[in-house]
């Protein structure tokens, strides 16, 4: 039996049901990785250990007739980006600095997978530190986009994108600070949602920039997200800016967009690079929602502008500080052969951290430095408060805001290497992470010129993330869900 | 080089404080729910957090910002309702983050100050004192009967968090000159520190040192640290830099670290004076530096010159919410303040008729102002014992401490102190004998009735009895009364020993004198 | 294109962050640094008088704290697990000021 389309539903009906055990999921998936990721390169490392483990206590509760207390990702193969903690595992980032760190601990968001009952299949690959938009600064190779293999599956949750596109794991999670969850669920056409900032603890979650990373899953259906962010929601202890939580993700999904207001930014459809293809399917998906009842509503975000400079402040300027710690001393590479402290620690950070790592640490440094700090950092927060005040008028008009995710498909390898080009492709999803509500993007079909998945961003007021989830399961019922790219999809049943 | 009075009669010093202190009494790190001890094995107190492993993130430990809050309502501090943590950027070894969290522009304590007491030799420090009369004011200082009264601004108290200890080996004695290799433990790593900075207000070593000693008089008093400069839980760095008398422009300072006791301090500070001035005096420049204390060298030496400012890389800590502190968490704090130093002495000097001097010295240790209270809580303790108790816990309990002793408690017990205070009340025994009773107290563990009892120390008050020994004495040294009656009155003296020698010391030495006069007038 | 860092600049903020930059490199990441802050142009043209800073996007959260209650944390050996080197129960680095080879 082929577990690699199914969704959360199915999973557990042919659980409880008894046509397959946990145990079958498991060496199933493990055994479909074996075969798939030769080509896609989606995980650095396979804990297929851990998934059997978690698998026997799943058909250990069957057979006791406890598996509905178990939770809502009970049986559900998982995997999570290599810039999660999970105990026993690497946990790289993708970075050679961290090649050999095993992780003497568990982030919460993993836990929490782990305590809903989820299969851990391994970690995936990702842009160094989630320092890029193509997953191509990995010090571990690429990772291709399971609709074509000459393309990058986005960035920097590649892997995280591709491994649910290519069928490898019905769930995955992200991590997002300036679209990496958003952007690679777009080129790699697959539900992937980056809630509101705090909605997700960030404990045990390599940091990039604290006050803009945000943890969300990666799925192929909408309520298989939103399952997953009930499993992951909910003040963490272990996280200040964590914050309560008790939505039921799932709980509109069914009611449709009738009576709905949805927001289009003019200036967002209009903007500078957006392919015509991208630009249609947008307008196609807004035609259609208001079809299906929904109003649609003109919003300004006149300060979204100033978002990219805004962020290319503040993402560097966190990097730089949060990356201070490896240092060569506690963990991390470290090149051999030094007496001195000082040489030891500048060519182990040459070393280990590879050239956009480099240049973002270099970037945050002066940034923060003092003179500097006024021009840039300061005037960056106050660009953070405008956008956050944006967004807070525009949904006193609408419940939702439609946009694209990313100005065009997926790119080949090599095509953007300019690194200031590359920090374009985040350009309809930042501003989200600035003021900190929450976004998603949803697939939308393929684009009419390169065939390639095109997304739809929908973005929600803070903590009202449901809004977006029940507009984009709307928009499910019109699109179907993500499929497996046709190149892995395998017959129903089939093996 | 010129004493350190020479130099201070051109020069003027400017000295301010930075004072560190753990808090000690918490059970856990800043940031983490680690637990803190003293002296463990390397890196068994460590966790995600305090190690700076990636992923980590911080929480502040509640306790710890009550405990600043309180350490600023007695420092006289406004306390800042509005504030935030941020990073400061330092790659060191034993900073596991490798940047220090701690605050910014805003502490939690701001603008609050001392009145330091300056009596004794120390106020000799200050120059042209005695140019002032009693209640005249100068500056930050106000003269008083036995010195003066200097208030000294404290700019603001921060929260922090400590870093790891690091051994350096390979070298000589652990010195990181000439070591090889060094170890880190971050068992440290993550303590709670609170850093309290003084205006530069301070103009003598002996200012810094009893500013430090009140510091940790109150510190102790409201109970969050154990205040040991020897463990390194309560640390100074003082900055200090001269200018010529009659200008007000600041001169280059340089910055004294590891000062690990009191006395360093002062002396530190003072050699700091000399040296500075000598260099200036032979037209040398000061450098902005850091400088070691060496206490067996008795000199100062360079550790570090500071070419340009530091630049810290400062901003807002992300992972930390800032703090919003209500009237309620502050009042709540407020509530557990205890009656501190200088209230503590105000009521002594109020209730026990005890002098500002007096007062004031006895609550330096907190060992003896207990035992004080104890003592006067007996009911067979007597208001006029007051007195020769302080004398007593000042000049010999309180000396013993600063020299490190330990007093033990349950062999000197308030009722056996309030006995001896008793006969020395009724000049039953001489302050001198006083002293050897205490301390056959403290060597044999004995009620003060039975030592003097068995050593035979009565005190011989009984008039009559003193007066044949006086009229013996007279009678025997005809040709010394002649003497003493010509004019030769310093002969005093030794009619009294003679007296004393006759009575096997025991005689009372007031009433002896009285009768001396009275015989020879 | 602006110069916004000379080539000692960005040979100082290297030498701040710690990271060894060849003689070689240092042309190259001189013109990208200068590339990237010239993009972030806008942000210094913004006039924000009397805008307040959001240092923490979280509305009105604040005063976040734990009690002082003992956690159990690391024993020594998972602290020392990922260590590059130890010795005595600690972590063993070169000497800051640098030894003899």
């Amino acid at each position: 039996m082929s577990f690699s389309s199914m969704n959360i539903a199915e999973i557990q009906a042919g659980l409880r049901a008894g046509e397959f055990s946990a145990r079958e999921i498991a060496d199933s998936s493990l055994e479909r990785i074996e075969r798939v990721d030769a080509q896609v390169n989606a995980f650095l490392e396979v804990t297929a250990d851990a998934a059997r483990e978690a698998a026997s206590g799943v058909d250990a509760a069957i057979a006791a007739g406890t598996f509905d207390e178990l939770g809502p990702l009970a049986g559900v193969p998982v995997a999570f980006k290599d810039n999660m903690n999970q105990l026993g595992t690497h946990t790289t980032c993708s970075s050679r600095m961290l090649e050999n760190y095993v992780s003497p601990y568990t982030a919460t968001c993993v836990q929490r997978v782990l305590d809903a009952g989820g299969l851990p299949l391994g970690k995936l690959n990702m842009d160094e530190f989630a320092f890029g938009s193509s997953t191509e600064t990995s010090a571990f190779g690429t990772t291709k986009n399971p609709w074509d293999l000459q393309r990058v599956p986005g960035g920097s949750s590649g892997g995280s994108a591709a491994a649910v596109a290519a069928g490898m794991a019905c769930v995955t999670l992200g991590s997002d600070t300036g679209g990496s969850i958003r952007q690679p669920g777009s080129f790699c056409g697959v539900v992937a949602v980056k809630p509101t900032y705090g909605v997700v603890s960030r404990y045990g979650v390599v940091a990039f920039g604290s006050s803009l990373d945000q943890v969300g899953p990666f799925a192929r259906n909408v309520r298989d997200a939103a399952l997953t962010l009930n499993a992951l929601s909910g003040r963490d202890p272990l996280d200040c800016t964590s914050q309560e939580c008790t939505i039921d993700f799932t709980a509109n999904l069914e009611q449709g967009v009738q009576g709905m207001r949805i927001g289009i930014v003019p200036a967002f459809m209009q903007a500078q690079g957006l392919t015509s293809e991208v630009r249609s399917a947008i307008e196609a998906a807004a035609a259609k929602l208001e079809a299906a009842g929904a109003t649609l509503v003109e919003v300004e975000l006149p300060n979204a502008a100033a978002a990219m400079s805004a962020y290319y402040v503040l993402g560097p300027c966190e990097a730089f500080s949060n990356l201070s710690r490896f240092d060569s001393v506690r963990y991390g590479y470290r090149d051999p052969g030094h007496h001195d402290l000082g040489s030891q620690y500048e060519a182990s950070r040459a070393k280990g951290f590879g050239p956009e790592a480099r240049r973002r640490i270099m970037l945050g440094s002066y940034l923060l430095s003092s003179g500097v700090y006024d021009k840039y950092y300061y005037p960056a927060q106050q660009v953070r408060t405008l956008i956050t005040q944006d967004y807070t008028r525009a949904f006193e008009q609408v419940d939702c805001i439609l946009a694209p995710v990313s100005p065009r498909t997926a790119f080949k390898f090599g095509e953007v290497s300019d690194p200031t080009t590359m920090y374009l492709s985040d350009i309809f999803t930042i501003s989200i992470n600035i003021a900190g509500n929450g976004g998603m993007n949803m697939p939308i079909g393929l684009g009419e010129d390169t065939g390639l998945p095109v997304g739809a961003q929908l973005i929600a007021p803070a903590f009202h993330d449901a809004n977006m989830l029940r507009v984009a399961s709307a928009l499910e019922s019109i699109y179907g869900p993500a499929p497996v790219a046709p190149a892995f999809a395998e017959e129903e049943g089939g093996r | 080089m010129k004493s350190m009075e020479e130099v201070l009669r051109d020069w003027e010093a400017v000295i301010g404080l930075e004072v560190h202190c753990e808090l000690t009494k918490l059970e856990t790190k800043m940031f983490c729910g680690c637990k803190l001890e003293f002296g463990a094995e390397p890196n068994t107190h460590t966790c995600p957090v305090c190690l700076g492993l990636p992923g980590a993130l911080p929480v502040p430990n509640k306790a710890a910002i009550e405990n600043i809050v309180l350490a600023g309502l007695a420092t006289n501090c406004d306390i800042e309702k509005h504030t935030m943590f941020y990073r400061k950027g330092y790659m060191y070894p034993d900073m596991a983050k490798n940047f220090q969290t701690t605050q910014g522009p805003k502490a939690f304590c701001m603008r609050g100050w001392l009145d330091l007491d300056v009596d004794g030799r120390g106020a000799s420090e200050r120059y042209n004192l005695e140019e002032l009369a009693e209640g005249e004011q100068v500056e930050n200082i106000t003269r008083t009967a036995d010195g003066y009264r200097a208030h000294v601004g404290i700019e603001r108290i921060h929260m922090e968090e400590d870093a790891g200890k690091m051994i350096h080996v390979g070298g000589a004695e652990g010195r990181i000159e000439g070591a090889k290799e060094s170890l880190v433990d971050y068992n440290r790593a993550g303590t709670p520190l609170i850093e309290l900075v003084t205006k530069p207000d301070l103009r003598t070593p002996e200012e810094a040192r009893l500013f430090m000693q009140k510091l940790r008089q109150i510190f102790l008093a409201i109970g969050i640290s154990d205040c040991s400069m020897e463990e390194g839980s309560l640390r100074a760095d003082g900055n200090i830099s001269l200018r010529r008398r009659g200008t007000t422009q600041l001169g280059t300072k340089t910055e004294l670290k590891n000062i690990n006791s009191f006395k360093s301090l002062h002396d530190g500070l003072a050699y700091e004076i000399c040296r500075q001035a000598e260099v200036l005096e032979e037209g040398g420049v000061i450098y902005q530096e850091t400088r070691h204390w060496d206490p067996s060298a008795k000199r100062t030496i360079v550790m570090r010159v500071k070419e340009t400012a530091d630049d810290y890389r400062m901003f807002p800590d992300p992972d930390l919410a800032p703090y919003d502190l209500s009237d309620e968490f502050i009042e709540r704090v407020r509530a557990k303040l205890p009656e501190l130093p200088d209230q503590k002495a105000a009521r002594f000097k109020e209730s026990f008729g005890l002098s500002s001097y007096d007062a004031r010295h006895l609550v330096e240790h907190r060992a003896t102002t207990a035992f004080f209270e104890d003592c006067m809580a007996l009911p067979e303790c007597k208001p006029e014992f007051a007195k020769p108790l302080a004398n007593l816990l000042i000049n010999d309990i309180a000396a013993r401490l600063n020299n490190g002793e330990q007093i033990d408690a349950s062999v000197l017990t308030p009722a056996r102190m309030v006995a001896l205070v008793g006969m020395l009340a009724a000049d039953e025994l001489s302050s001198k004998q006083g002293k050897e009773v205490l301390q056959a107290i403290l060597d044999e563990d004995a009620d003060p009735a039975a030592i003097v009892e068995a050593r035979g120390m009565k005190q011989v008050s009984d008039t009559g009895a003193l007066e044949a020994i006086v009229d013996e004495v007279l009678a025997a040294n005809p040709d010394k009364v002649e003497a003493y009656r010509g004019g030769k009155t310093g002969l005093l003296g030794f009619f009294v020993g003679q007296c004393m020698k006759a009575t096997r010391g025991q005689g009372n030495p007031k009433l002896i004198n009285q009768l001396l006069t009275s015989k020879l007038g | 294109m602006t110069q916004h860092v000379t080539e000692k600049d960005v040979r100082a903020i290297a030498e701040y962050a710690r990271i060894g930059l060849t003689d070689e490199e240092l042309p190259q990441m001189t013109q990208d640094l200068n590339a990237i802050i010239e993009s972030l142009k806008p942000i210094t043209e913004y006039d924000l008088d009397g805008v307040e800073p959001t240092f923490h996007p979280i509305g009105d959260l604040s005063n976040v704290m734990r009690e002082d209650v003992e956690v159990p944390g690391f024993t020594q050996e998972q602290a020392l697990s990922n260590a590059p080197l130890q010795q005595d129960g600690s972590f063993r680095i070169p000497s800051i000021l640098g030894g003899e080879a």
